[in-house]
C-alpha cells in the first residue's frame, strides 16, 4: 500500500475549496438571469384541514404577479413519492401538516410574490389533529393518508426481524432490561435553505438547478408531475450548502413547482426558502419510541434481546419506511446474541413530515440501545466499557440478525482507543466519588455502533462513473453521485488520479448534471465512497489498459512490460514516454479515450414477511467516550471532552474524513442536548435558529478522534464509509456520562435541562 | 436616497437606493456581490458576516444608515497582499476547515475581525470569537485549526518584521 501516490495521503486537500475561501462558489440562492421571477409558496397555517375553496384569481389581478400554480396543474395532482406515493407537489384535497405548500406564485418581484401568496383566497375546514403516534392508532383516529395508498388506518407499514426465539431465552435470563426511550424530532439546519431555478428550453422542456440531493430522482419526478420525458429535464447540481439527507423530497416539490412556471411564463423562475418556511416545510428525523428487553446471564454474556419501536412518519412516508428498516436491522446493537426479535410501526400523524437524516434510523435504534446496554452493565456491576467489550462483535461472530461478519471488525480496538485515550478508568473512579451536593457535577460515558454499508436491503446499490481525456491532456470525470459538502468529489478525483497514475491537477470533475452524468440512483446512506468509489476505479482501470497497450506499442513491448514513474510509461530499453505521447499514440491507434465503468455492491437479500436474510454485505463500527459537567443550578450540561474511533476501513482521504467525523460528533451533541424540535398538537414550537440551537463552537470540546483501518476486500482500496455513523455514538455517550453526573438514567432525547435545587 | 460608502476599499456613490434596505440585501441584490450568504435573516447564524469600519457585523442586521460614511469589507474584498488569497482563507483550505462552504465566507470574515482585535487568541478565544458564526458540517475543529494557525503565521511575520 506504501507505494499509494494520493490515497491516505494526510496533504490531499478538498478540490472544492478554494472558490469557496473566496465566496466565488455560486449557490442556486446566488444566481439570478435576467428576465427571471421570483416564486413564493402558500403553506398551510393548519396541520391538519380539508381544502374547502382555493381560488388565485385574486394573486392573478395584482401587479406584477405572473402566474400561480396548484396541484392541478400537474399530472396525478403532482401525485409523487417513494416508497410510497402518497405525496403532492402541491396538497391536493387535504393539508396534512402545518407548513405543506398549497399553492405558487410567480412575480417580477419578491414583494409582488408575497403579495400574490397573501391575495390568494384559500378556506380550510379544520379536522382534528393527530399529534401524537399512539392515538394516531387509535380506531377512531382521523385517517391522514390518502385513500389511495394502502394502510391499516394510520399504521402506515410493520417491519419484523425475527433471529431465533428471544422469549424462552429472556424468561430464563437471570437479568432482565426493560426500559422505554422517547426520541424527538430533529432539523438538519443545513446553513443553506432549500432553493431551485427552472430555466424554459427552446424543445419544450426545463433545465433545473436544485440543492437536492439526487438530481436524477430529481429529474425522474419532475418529468413524470409535468408529464414530460426525463431527457427534456435536466438537472445540474451547483454547489450545495449542506444537506445531512434533507434535501431531496421537499426539493423535489419545489423543483416541479418552479419547473411548471418556467414552462407557463416561458421565463426563469427561482423558489429560495426563507429559514422560517425552511424550518416549517421541510421534513426532520423521524421521532421514535423505542421500548427494549434486554437479557443477560450471571456473567454478563447477552443472551436475546426483544425491541419494539413506533416510528413517527409524519403526514408523508418519504423515506421514513426505510429509515425504520434500517433502524431496525440495528435496534439490539453491535453485540452478539442468541436470539432477537424487533416490531416496527410506521405510523403516521400530523407532526410535519419525516424523511432521511444523517444515521437513517440508526442513530434513533443505537441512541435507544446503548443506553439501555449501559443501564444492564450497570445491573451487572460491571464497568460499561468492559461490559461491551466482551459482548461486542468480533470478526466471525453473527450479528443481532444472525448473519456472519467474515470481514475485519474494529470494534474492539476502537473501544479500547477511546478507553484509553480518555483516561477512562482513572475518571470514572474520580467521578465516582464526587459528593452528591457538588453543584458541578462530572461523569463520563461511553458508547459503541455498529452500520450497515450502503443502502442494504433499501434498494439496488449501483454508480456509474465516465473518463474522457480532452484534447488538451486533462481528463474529465462524472460521476452519477454527487457532493454536497461532504467531499466526494475529492475522493472521486483522487481515485481516478490514483488509477491512472497521473497528476491531481489533471483530473477535473464535472459538476453532477443529468445531462454529462449517468444515473446511479440516490446519493444516501454514506455510499458514495464504496459505490461510486469503485465506479471511478473501474472505469480508470479500463481507460489505463488501453493507454497501457498504447505505451506497449510505442515501446515494441508487452504491456506488462510497461512500468510507471510519475505520470511516464517506460518500457524495457528505459526510454520514457510521456503521458502526453501515449495519449498521442493511443489516439493514432484508433483507442477510445473515453470509458464508462460501473459498480454494484455485492448482492443481499432482505425477506419483508418473514423478516429473516442479509441486510448488508458489510458493517462499519465505532466507539465515542463523552466527558460531560452538569450544573444543578442551572440544569445544563456541557459535554467537556470526547474521544472517537471509527472503522471505516482504509481512509482515502484522511482529512476529509477526519471533517466528518468532528462535524457528525457536533450534530450529535446537538441531538442529545440541544435541538429537539418539538410539536404541540402537530404545531411546530420552533421555527428558527433562535429557539432551535443548533451548536456553535463554544458548545463543543476539543474532539479527540481516530480512525482503525480495517481492511474490506470489496471497497476501493480497502475503504468502508463514515459520513452518517459517525454521530451515532454521540449522543449515547453523552447521555450515560450524564447518568454517572447525575445518577439519572436519560430516557428522552433531547435531555431536557433539570435544575435540581 | 443616496448613498455614500467606502466598498472594499473603494468609494461608491449609489442613488435610488431604498432606505429600508439591509446591508445584505443591497450587497447581494443591487451589488452582485454573493459571497455573504443569506442564512437566518435574524441575525443568528452570521453566514452574513462583513467588516464595518473593521468591526464584525451582521450584514441582515445593519441598516444602510449605519453604513453611510463607513467602509465595509466583504468576503470579496479580503485578499493576501499579492492579490491571491489571504492568510485566512489559505489556512482554511490548508486545514480543512472548509466542507460545503456556505458558512466560509461570514466565518472566514469572522476569524478576520478577531485577529484584528486580539492577535494571540487562545482556542478558547477563538471559539468564542466565531460563537456568532453557525457552521452544520465541520465541528469547527478544523476551523480552530485554521484560525489558530493564521494567527501564528501572522505573529512570525510580526516578529520578522521586527528584527
Amino acid at each position: 500500500m506504501s507505494n499509494l501516490r494520493y490515497v491516505g495521503h494526510a496533504e490531499l486537500r478538498s478540490v472544492d475549496g478554494r472558490a469557496r475561501v473566496t465566496g466565488e462558489a455560486q449557490y442556486v440562492c446566488d444566481m439570478t438571469l435576467p428576465g427571471m421571477l421570483y416564486a413564493k409558496v402558500l403553506r398551510s397555517p393548519l396541520p391538519h384541514a380539508r381544502i374547502l375553496t382555493l381560488d388565485l384569481a385574486p394573486a392573478l389581478a395584482l401587479p406584477g404577479v405572473v402566474a400561480a400554480i396548484t396541484h392541478a396543474d400537474f399530472v396525478e395532482h403532482g401525485n409523487f413519492g417513494w416508497p410510497v406515493k402518497d405525496d403532492y407537489v402541491l396538497a391536493y384535497q387535504k393539508v396534512r401538516y402545518q407548513g405543506e405548500a398549497i399553492a405558487v406564485v410567480a412575480a417580477e418581484t419578491e414583494a409582488a410574490a408575497e403579495a400574490g401568496v397573501e391575495a390568494i383566497r384559500l378556506e380550510l375546514a379544520a379536522l382534528p389533529v393527530v399529534g401524537d403516534m399512539q392515538a394516531a392508532l387509535d380506531e377512531n383516529a382521523p385517517r391522514i393518508p390518502p385513500a389511495s395508498v394502502k394502510t391499516d388506518g394510520n399504521l402506515g407499514e410493520t417491519i419484523i426481524l425475527r433471529y431465533g426465539d428471544p422469549e424462552p431465552l429472556l424468561a430464563a435470563a437471570p437479568v432482565v432490561m426493560e426500559t422505554s426511550y422517547d426520541l424527538r424530532h430533529q432539523e438538519h439546519a443545513y446553513l443553506e435553505t432549500e432553493g431551485a431555478l427552472a430555466l424554459p428550453e427552446p424543445d419544450g422542456g426545463v433545465t433545473l438547478f436544485a440543492n437536492n440531493q439526487s438530481p436524477f430522482i430529481n429529474r425522474d419526478i419532475v418529468a413524470s408531475v409535468l408529464g414530460l420525458p426525463p431527457q427534456q429535464v435536466r438537472s445540474i447540481q451547483p454547489h450545495i450548502g449542506g444537506t445531512f439527507g434533507g434535501k431531496d423530497d421537499v426539493l423535489y416539490e419545489s423543483s416541479a413547482q418552479v419547473a411548471k412556471l418556467a414552462l407557463l411564463t416561458g421565463r426563469p423562475v427561482r423558489l429560495i426558502f426563507t429559514r422560517a418556511e425552511s424550518m416549517l416545510a421541510s421534513y426532520k428525523r423521524q421521532a421514535l419510541r423505542v421500548h427494549l428487553r434486554l437479557g443477560s446471564d450471571e456473567r454478563g454474556n447477552l443472551q436475546a434481546a426483544q425491541v419494539k419501536m413506533l416510528a413517527d412518519s409524519g403526514a408523508y412516508a418519504s423515506m421514513t419506511p426505510m429509515a425504520a428498516w434500517r433502524a431496525t436491522m440495528h435496534a439490539a446493537g453491535a453485540y452478539r446474541y442468541q436470539a432477537v426479535h424487533v416490531d416496527t410501526q410506521v405510523i403516521y400523524t400530523n407532526n410535519g413530515y419525516s424523511g432521511a437524516f444523517r444515521g437513517f434510523g440508526n442513530t434513533q435504534a443505537a441512541a435507544a440501545v446503548e443506553m439501555a446496554i449501559d443501564e444492564l452493565a450497570e445491573r451487572l456491576h460491571r464497568d460499561p466499557l468492559e461490559f461491551r467489550l466482551q459482548n461486542c462483535l468480533r470478526q466471525g461472530d453473527r450479528t443481532m440478525t444472525g448473519n456472519l461478519v467474515k470481514h475485519e471488525v474494529g470494534l474492539p480496538a476502537c473501544l479500547e482507543w477511546v478507553r484509553d485515550k480518555s483516561g477512562w478508568q482513572q475518571k470514572r473512579a474520580r467521578y465516582a466519588a464526587q459528593p452528591a451536593d457538588a453543584p458541578r457535577r462530572r461523569g463520563i460515558g461511553v458508547a459503541c455502533y455498529f452500520h450497515g454499508c450502503g443502502l442494504g436491503g433499501e434498494g439496488t446499490d449501483f454508480a456509474v462513473s465516465t473518463l474522457k481525456i480532452e484534447r488538451d491532456y486533462s481528463i474529465t470525470l462524472t460521476s452519477g453521485l454527487t457532493d454536497f459538502g461532504q467531499g466526494s468529489r475529492t475522493v472521486f478525483t483522487l481515485l481516478a488520479a490514483e488509477e491512472l497514475g497521473v497528476e491531481l491537477a489533471r483530473v477535473q470533475m464535472l459538476r453532477p448534471d443529468t445531462r454529462t452524468a449517468i444515473d446511479s440512483g440516490p446519493t444516501v446512506a454514506s455510499r458514495a465512497s464504496i459505490v461510486g468509489g469503485n465506479a471511478v476505479r473501474v472505469t480508470a482501470t479500463k481507460l489505463g489498459q488501453r493507454l497501457r497497450l498504447a505505451a506497449a506499442d510505442l515501446c515494441a513491448c508487452a504491456p506488462a512490460q510497461i512500468i510507471r514513474a510519475g505520470e511516464q510509461y517506460i518500457g524495457p530499453r528505459e526510454e520514457p514516454h510521456s503521458f502526453e505521447e501515449v495519449v498521442d499514440h493511443a489516439r493514432a491507434l484508433g483507442l477510445q479515450l473515453a470509458a464508462e465503468g460501473r459498480w454494484e455492491i455485492p448482492a443481499v437479500e432482505w425477506d419483508l414477511e418473514t423478516g429473516t436474510g442479509k441486510p448488508y454485505f458489510a458493517y462499519v463500527f465505532g466507539a465515542q467516550v463523552a466527558e460531560v459537567e452538569f450544573n444543578s443550578r442551572t440544569g445544563r450540561t456541557k459535554v467537556t471532552g470526547l474521544w472517537a474511533a471509527h472503522d471505516g476501513g482504509t481512509i482515502l482521504y484522511p482529512q476529509g474524513a477526519y471533517g466528518q467525523l468532528y462535524g457528525g460528533i457536533a450534530q450529535g451533541v446537538g441531538y442529545a442536548l440541544m435541538e429537539g424540535y418539538l410539536f404541540k398538537d402537530g404545531v411546530p414550537q420552533r421555527t428558527d435558529l433562535r429557539s432551535y440551537r443548533v451548536p456553535r463552537a463554544i458548545d463543543l470540546p476539543e474532539i479527540e478522534g481516530t480512525f482503525i483501518e480495517t481492511r474490506l476486500n470489496e471497497g476501493p482500496y480497502g475503504a468502508k464509509n463514515l459520513a452518517e455513523p459517525v454521530m451515532v455514538g454521540t449522543a449515547p455517550a453523552i447521555a450515560n456520562a450524564l447518568f454517572q453526573a447525575t445518577g439519572e438514567r436519560v430516557r428522552r432525547l433531547p435531555i431536557p435541562p433539570q435544575p435540581r435545587p | 436616497m443616496e448613498l455614500n460608502f467606502i466598498l472594499n476599499g473603494q468609494p461608491l456613490t449609489l442613488t435610488n437606493v431604498d432606505a429600508e434596505t439591509t446591508l445584505l440585501q443591497l450587497l447581494r441584490e443591487r451589488l452582485g456581490l454573493t459571497g455573504a450568504k443569506r442564512g437566518c435573516d435574524n441575525g443568528v447564524c452570521g453566514a452574513c458576516s462583513v467588516l464595518l469600519d473593521g468591526r464584525l457585523v451582521k450584514a441582515c442586521r445593519t441598516s444602510l444608515a449605519q453604513v453611510a460614511g463607513h467602509a465595509v469589507t466583504t468576503i470579496e474584498g479580503l485578499r493576501g497582499p499579492d492579490g491571491d488569497l489571504s492568510d485566512l482563507q489559505a489556512a482554511f483550505l490548508e486545514y480543512g476547515a472548509v466542507q460545503c462552504g456556505f458558512c466560509t465566507p461570514g466565518m472566514v470574515i469572522a476569524a478576520e475581525a478577531l485577529l484584528r482585535r486580539n492577535p494571540h487568541p487562545t482556542r478558547a478565544e477563538i471559539r468564542r470569537g466565531i460563537a456568532g458564526n453557525i457552521c452544520r458540517c465541520t465541528g469547527y475543529q478544523q476551523i480552530v485549526d485554521a484560525i489558530e494557525a493564521a494567527a501564528a503565521q501572522r505573529l512570525a511575520q510580526e516578529e520578522r518584521e521586527n528584527e
